[in-house]
């Protein structure tokens, strides 16, 4: 007799009923019984399926220890061999939710098993993984647990059983981003005249190609005399002082650092290297002012092109970085330039 | 004006001696149609065949569908300014062979596409797997430029479909449809509390393989210009577009456009359908803006609250689309767009080009890259040779079993930018 | 100005900027020009799918002008884009290319008959 499909869960410290904040620094571990969420978890799996194992690991040492962390899950994830692996849900808990989506991420691309997990839709690590793994849309707190878990438990069973996963809004999921081709009883043209007399009327319709949206920054004004201008330099290039202090994430980054550059005429190798995870680092690591051309702008300041350099440089990786981390990043770096008098900013993307 | 349509349902088709319809079953025959189409001199070869709904049949590479018609009265038989002298088209009675169809095969340059399966996973996506039809295949004489050979292979459809609709002649049709709109003072007055609606229907216009026509009247040259509804329903516009299977207007969807009837249908009940401006797609950027501001202008001077505009073509169009989107929108004409979208091969890929705010309202026919797997067919009518084409600029497309993927790019009618088919896409 | 990978158009017209190269090359090379305050006068897409998969292209371009046209700009990005979209998955359509030389140099001159007549 079949035992049906095989599931791993993973969760977190507090799920994994460990502890609290004072445990968030544990290292991941394997527990071949169900914890936390994964005991009701298999009760809704309506007999077809088992959860093999809990894997739980320590928030704090997850985002402090990534890739560590992710290849120690990898692998375990490897002998299990499970046929869905579920993660959280992780609400809205930031680094819970960066854990869930990362490994997620790693366990649908890297190992093709499919992956169920949940999030609040304001979660920052959702954009991390919404493309690859069903992320089902829970509330911002744990209180959303006996909503989330049916649902998460649901999709699981489809995939299961091998069944077609139907739209976001009967399963629940947050939209993956699919543009899926369907058949529909409709006509385009009905369809157009229906959205037509809705318009007209004034009632809610809704469109079948939502338009990307984009923040529209307005330029700020042009800056008069360069001679006397405070300019910064500013890079999503990952360029970091040697040893990466602050150790800023190679990918999808969780934070941004600034550097003291007062002193220095260059970024020069080895003072300073790429953390980046997303281009080829042989000619950044070279001579780092190709990403960030400290260099050029000291010169600048020499000949009295422009007034002076500030004294800081900041610094974060693009690659992957979810846009309300970007947001929230150059919020804080636009914070503290205008406090510090900054009159022009050279930001560089790699 | 005031047009009827005879509907007279087509059960089943067949070659034969006589062109007629008997309880419903079309017989063409062939011989007689050789005859008549090889008056042009022009014209070396005609192949002639049938495929119907269910056949395991391919027919590749599609130039145009046609639907068999003929005039009772009013108007002049065929195709006005075209196979026939200048006259009104739209008024009067015409019968059509329902469920029949011309088919012309025939490829004019080498990367001709254009697939219609009768059968299986191919006729889900294309519309014309749903009708009977008569496949025309052209071969022209040889040294011949690629002009005239186009215009040799269009005409060949569109006489044949002259040809075959006279069998509908004497016929009681199964069915009438009456199409019936007064001045657009009358209709208003009719019902002056209805919002007033106009089609805005843009259509390829930019040169060989690329062209609309509009009683005969090349369309690049044309302002846009206002038609009564009726006009298009009666043999007014006929395509002279052999690109854009996928989301070109073949003559056919000229002929029964989706959009005119389902506004129509919608006439002095929640709207007032006023009628249909036919908008040239130009490769200009100056002719864009030309066209684009007298649309504009047209929609102001008939008082429009609404305008629905479709879109034919990918590429350059879309810019026309949004442009005309954003001035229709900007002077508070509420609009809806039809048009289809490329969202690559997996979904996953996001239309990044070509947005505008002001497209709040529209309908997707599909993914034009969405990829379709077609398994092989008993027979083949046209050019098996096209069907590498078809598959031609990727690795992979065909498979050991012999079926062949493509996208959906190559398959007639399938993401109708007038809205003629059903699919769509969602966000998954 | 015609800025042309199709050897018929170079053959044909004077004033001919021939790129011997790719499509995608051609299309850089017409952003430049806009970058550099040149306008578009044909719109750097044909009107379909299946002429992306041409291995030639011709695009025609105005006179350098005192500002930038912005719109012209996002034109040319956003063809850019939408190409590169297509064409990354795919490959041109080589098997064809001669008929693509002909209809490419068609469609221009559809474009330049447009043209004809104009002072601005």
């Amino acid at each position: 007799m079949s035992d049906g499909f095989k599931v791993l869960y993973y969760v977190n410290q507090f799920f994994g009923q460990i502890g609290g904040e004072d445990k968030a620094g544990m290292k991941p571990e394997f527990h071949s019984e169900k914890i936390g969420p994964a005991l009701g978890f298999e009760q809704l799996l309506k007999g077809e399926g088992k959860v093999v194992g809990t894997i739980i690991c320590g928030d704090n040492y997850f985002n402090e220890n990534k890739e560590e962390s992710l290849d120690y899950i990898l692998n375990l994830v490897k002998n299990e061999a499970p046929d869905i692996f579920v993660a959280g849900p992780a609400f809205n808990a930031g680094r819970y939710g960066v854990a869930c989506a990362e490994i997620s991420r790693a366990v649908a691309e890297e190992l093709n098993i499919p992956v169920v997990t949940g999030m609040y839709i304001e979660n920052p690590g959702l954009d991390t993984c919404k493309q690859v793994a069903y992320v089902v849309s829970t509330s911002d707190n744990a209180g959303g647990m006996r909503k989330a878990l049916p649902a998460m438990a649901n999709i699981t069973y489809k995939l299961g059983k091998g069944m077609e996963i139907g739209s976001p809004e009967e399963e629940g999921y947050i939209a993956r981003g699919m543009r899926k081709t369907i058949i529909v009883e409709k006509r385009g043209s009905l369809r157009a005249v229906e959205m037509l007399i809705k318009r007209l009327k004034g009632e809610e319709f809704e469109t079948e190609m939502p338009m990307p949206v984009f923040d529209v920054v307005q330029p700020a004004p042009a800056i008069k005399d360069l001679s006397k201008a405070t300019i910064a330099l500013c890079t999503s290039g990952g360029i970091v002082p040697a040893g990466n202090p602050d150790r800023i994430q190679s990918a999808s980054a969780q934070k941004w650092g600034k550097y003291d550059v007062s002193k220095r005429d260059a970024l020069n190798a080895p003072d300073f290297y790429t953390t980046h995870g997303g281009y080829d680092p042989v000619y950044a690591n070279e001579i780092p002012d190709r990403v960030a051309p400290l260099d050029i702008l000291k010169e600048l300041q020499k000949e009295g092109y422009i007034g002076k350099v500030h004294e800081f440089f900041y610094t974060t990786t693009g690659t992957g970085t979810s846009v309300s981390n970007a947001v929230k990043f150059g919020t804080e770096i636009g914070k503290e330039l205008k406090e510090a008098g900054v009159d022009g900013v050279i930001l560089t993307s790699t | 004006m005031k047009l009827e349509i005879g509907r007279i349902y087509i059960k089943d088709i067949q070659l034969g001696n006589e062109t007629s319809v008997k309880n419903g079953v079309l017989t063409v025959d062939k011989t007689s149609l050789i005859a008549k189409l090889k008056e042009d001199d022009r014209i070396k070869d005609v192949k002639i065949d049938i495929a119907k709904p269910g056949d395991k049949v391919r027919i590749i590479p599609v130039k145009d569908v046609i639907e068999p018609r003929v005039k009772i009265s009013g108007g002049n038989n065929g195709f006005p300014g075209v196979t026939a002298k200048p006259a009104q088209c739209g008024e009067g009675r015409t019968h059509v062979l329902y469920g029949a169809a011309i088919v012309t095969v025939g490829d004019i340059v080498g990367f001709q596409e254009g697939v219609i399966d009768m059968w299986g996973e191919g006729a889900k996506w294309t519309p014309f797997s749903q009708t009977y039809n008569l496949t025309v295949d052209i071969n022209v004489v040889d040294g011949i430029d690629p002009h005239t050979h186009e215009e040799t292979v269009r005409l060949a459809g569109l006489r044949a479909a002259e040809f075959v609709g006279q069998a509908g002649k004497d016929i009681t049709p199964d069915e009438v449809l009456t199409y019936e709109m007064g001045s657009i003072f009358e209709e208003s007055n009719k019902y002056p509390n209805l919002p007033k609606v106009l089609y805005a229907e843009m259509m390829i216009t930019q040169g060989l393989l690329h062209d609309t026509y509009i009683y005969g009247v090349n369309a690049q040259t044309i302002l846009p210009a206002l038609l009564h509804a009726n006009e298009e329903l009666d043999n007014a516009v006929i395509s002279g577009n052999c690109v854009a299977a996928c989301d070109k207007i073949t003559t056919y969807q000229h002929q029964n456009n989706s959009t005119i009837l389902d506004l129509y249908a919608q006439h002095g009940k929640e709207i007032n359908f006023m009628g249909c401006i036919m908008v040239p797609e130009h490769t200009t950027l100056a002719g864009k803006m030309r066209a684009s501001d007298y649309t504009r202008k047209l929609v102001k001077m008939l008082g429009a609250d609404a305008v629905v505009v479709s879109e034919e073509g990918y590429g350059n169009p879309d810019s026309d689309l949004l442009i005309i989107c954003k001035k229709c929108e900007k002077e508070g004409v509420k609009t809806v767009l039809i048009t289809d979208e490329c969202a690559g091969r997996d979904g996953m890929s996001q239309p990044l080009a070509d947005t505008a705010a002001e497209a709040v309202a529209v309908v997707s026919g599909g993914n034009v890259s969405h990829v379709v797997t077609l398994p092989p067919a008993d027979k083949v009518i046209g050019n098996a040779e096209a069907i590498a084409v078809l598959a031609g600029g990727w690795e992979g497309a065909l498979l050991e079993d012999g079926s062949l993927q493509c996208e959906l790019n190559a398959v007639i009618g399938s993401t109708s930018e007038i809205g003629y088919h059903n699919v769509t896409c969602r966000l998954y | 100005m015609i800025i042309t990978n199709n050897p018929l158009v170079a053959e044909k017209y004077e004033n001919v900027l021939w790129t011997d190269g790719s499509v995608e090359k051609t299309l850089i090379i017409v952003r430049d020009f806009i970058h550099q305050g040149y306008e578009l006068v044909s719109h750097p897409l044909a009107a379909s799918l299946r002429m992306l998969f041409s291995p030639y292209r011709s695009i025609i371009i105005n006179n350098k002008k005192e500002k930038l046209n912005f719109e012209h700009a996002q034109i040319i990005e956003d063809s850019i884009i939408k190409y590169k979209k297509h064409m990354d998955l795919r490959k041109t359509d080589e098997k064809t290319r001669d008929d693509y030389k002909k209809i490419d140099l068609l469609l221009l001159e559809a474009a330049l008959s447009e043209e004809k007549g104009k002072w601005y």
